[in-house]
């Protein structure tokens, strides 16, 4: 592909990115969510539902807007939530979700 | 060589990404339904060259879809690809063996797409 036209994909997806990343915030925040229900020792059933699909979402996107780390991070969150139970160690997962949301929010 | 495609994915944000790629890079015409029922109507609508089906979608997932895709003999002939974020080796081969032409993963790279493609389907 011509430079030209790498760079109309470029542009265009970050239009794209623009316009999706409320959406995309949204995902992060039913994370974030999560991540404190642990703390609190609190996780219902659905929540860790809602989070185990948010995660699958973000890791299927992420990447593809050049987030590589954020796919990875998101894949992680997403195998822990999709274990029914507690998951364990909450400051790593709210240390994975704090990056994730420092990721999503350095593509500009 | 211009290649019609209909890719099937209930998040918008993919499906968008993906349309764009394969429309900006290859050219294709390209047709997006948001459902499984979408598809099976958009495809004997248009009968697209192939079509990209997301695996995990509301109602009629992507194995179902294919499945009905296989049923009808407007579409039954059409080469599917499965688009997939599961990574782990049990649901490749599962998706595998029902049939399809490929399975490709998310993330895509949109500068690659349509090599992925055209490269599973014998179109380079």
């Amino acid at each position: 592909m011509e430079p030209a036209g790498q760079s109309a994909l470029s542009q265009a997806l970050d239009q794209l990115w623009a316009r999706f990343l409320p959406q995309i915030e949204e995902r992060v925040s039913i994370l974030e969510s999560a991540a404190a229900a642990i703390s609190a020792n609190q996780l219902l059933t659905e929540q860790r539902e809602a989070a185990s699909a948010s995660a699958h979402k973000l890791a299927g996107v992420l990447g593809t807007f050049g987030l590589a780390r954020g796919t990875d991070l998101a894949r992680q969150l997403e195998i822990t939530y999709s274990r029914e139970g507690v998951p364990g160690s909450c400051a790593h997962i709210a240390e994975i979700t704090a990056e994730l949301r420092a990721i999503v929010a350095s593509r500009n | 060589m211009s290649h019609s495609i209909l890719i099937v994915d209930d998040e918008d944000d993919i499906r968008e990404v993906a349309a764009l790629s394969l429309e900006s890079i290859a050219d294709w015409k390209v047709y997006v339904a948001s459902s499984g029922a979408e598809g099976l109507s958009l495809a004997i609508q248009h009968r697209p060259d192939a079509i990209v089906l997301d695996v995990m979608m509301p109602v009629m997932d992507g194995p179902a879809t294919f499945r009905e895709l296989q049923k009808n003999p407007a579409t039954a002939s059409i080469p599917v690809l499965l688009l997939t974020a599961k990574v782990q080796s049990s649901d490749q081969r599962r998706f595998a063996d029902l049939g399809v032409k490929a399975i490709l993963f998310k993330p895509f790279d949109p500068l690659t797409l349509a090599d992925q493609i055209s490269s599973a389907l014998g179109w380079d």
